[in-house]
């Protein structure tokens, strides 16, 4: 058996303090896969490298067992925000 | 007159008939104007009244060892023109067929130097060319264009340099050119079919000789020399022809529709990239694959690169 989606979750939570966390097991269950989409102030100010690798080092014990993780979305409130008005300005989007 | 006492010299001093193989180099010649042809015909039209011995002998040796006769051979020409000391004309040359039976194209071709005539499973010429390898040219085209290559006709020239390999060339595309009123279609200016295929796919990188030899440095410069020597580096599960996992499949589709030179690894060749995977771990601080360097610097997995590639940022990344 592998990582629990609330594994993730909580690991995430405590490291990185997210105010919009998603965490989606792609691997029906079995905690093998996930995809994870986080926003965190402490992305302020690094590319897309170093939040990726923050990401990492927060999921470093359960890293050991999940075989892909895939990290969908990492960034800032302000550019959360500024996706969110995007999206509700074009819906078809 | 000059130009044909010449030529009947040389001839005349040929003892041995020698011919050799050659690496394989196709050299094709598009017409790029008439006007040379025009000047051509002037030369080939002046009559040899009477052909000597040697050049009866010099024939023999480009008669096929199975010849498919489907017409009368005529033994003696009163009118031969001087390119028919190297080969013989286009109509009197039996076709082969090219097909997979015939233990592949190149089979029963001849793997001397000389000319070629390419005919379609129609029976219409697409390509005349020229070659040091025949048999090698004509499969190197079976290969790139199958349904163009029905059969061949192919002329040997003896002691192929140069200067005669153009003109039996030449006495080809011209008697064609005579027969039909066109230039063949492989032939016409900035038709690049017939043109040697630059190889599809580089080879995946090896980072060392293989298991049963000893390293002399370790795995980390390896690795730290080859993503610095190279531009861009990707470290990917399975061979880049058939990645073995989606997201390697995702990235290398990436970086061929941007049209990018970059190498490729195989973290899973267990025979010459051992434990490649937990050192390149440890060395980009990155804990899955795909990897992605650029400039001696990771970039990042799958998503990294696929959230760059959406934004229209890679071209200028693999610019700087």
């Amino acid at each position: 058996m592998g990582v629990t989606k609330e594994e993730v979750e909580s690991s995430l939570k405590a490291k990185l303090n997210p105010s919009h966390l998603e965490v989606v097991d792609t691997s029906g269950g079995c905690g093998a896969s996930f995809v994870v989409e986080i926003v965190s102030e402490q992305f302020e100010g690094k590319r897309l490298l170093e939040r990726h690798r923050m990401v990492n080092a927060a999921l470093e014990e359960e890293m050991k067992q999940i075989h892909a993780l895939s990290i969908k979305k990492a960034v800032t409130p302000d550019q959360w925000k500024q996706q969110q008005e995007s999206n509700q300005s074009n819906p078809a989007a | 007159m000059q130009h044909s006492l010449k030529r009947r010299n040389e001839t005349d001093s040929c003892f041995f008939l020698s011919r050799y193989r050659h690496r394989s180099s196709m050299a094709t010649l598009n017409l790029s104007s008439l006007q040379a042809l025009s000047s051509h015909r002037l030369c080939s039209s002046f009559p040899q009244n009477t052909p000597t011995p040697s050049f009866n002998f010099q024939l023999k040796p480009s008669i096929n060892p199975r010849p498919i006769s489907l017409k009368p051979y005529v033994s003696e020409k009163p009118r031969a023109r001087v390119v028919a000391l190297a080969v013989k004309s286009l109509g009197d040359t039996e076709a082969l067929a090219v097909s997979p039976e015939n233990d592949g194209p190149a089979g029963e071709l001849p793997s001397g130097a000389g000319v070629y005539a390419v005919y379609d499973t129609n029976g219409d010429v697409q390509f005349i060319g020229l070659s040091r390898n025949i048999a090698a040219s004509v499969a190197a085209h079976w290969k790139s264009v199958p349904e163009l290559c029905g059969s061949v006709k192919a002329g040997v020239v003896d002691e192929p340099d140069r200067e005669t390999l153009t003109q039996a060339w030449k006495s080809w595309m011209e008697e064609y050119i005579k027969d039909s009123g066109k230039v063949p279609p492989g032939n016409e200016s900035g038709n690049a079919t017939w043109v040697r295929q630059a190889p599809k796919r580089k080879p995946d990188l090896r980072l060392t000789p293989g298991r049963r030899m000893q390293l002399t440095v370790p795995l980390e410069n390896l690795i730290d020399g080859l993503v610095k020597e190279n531009k861009v580096v990707a470290f990917i599960k399975g061979p880049r022809s058939a990645p073995l996992c989606g997201f390697s499949q995702r990235v290398i589709a990436i970086l061929e529709n941007e049209g990018v030179d970059y190498e490729s690894v195989n973290v899973l060749d267990e025979e010459y990239n051992y434990e490649l995977r937990e050192t390149l771990k440890k060395y980009s601080n990155w804990p899955t694959f795909p990897q992605i360097f650029v400039d001696g610097e990771l970039v990042g997995g799958c998503d990294i690169l696929t959230s760059m590639y959406e934004k229209g940022e890679l071209a200028s990344l693999f610019k700087k």
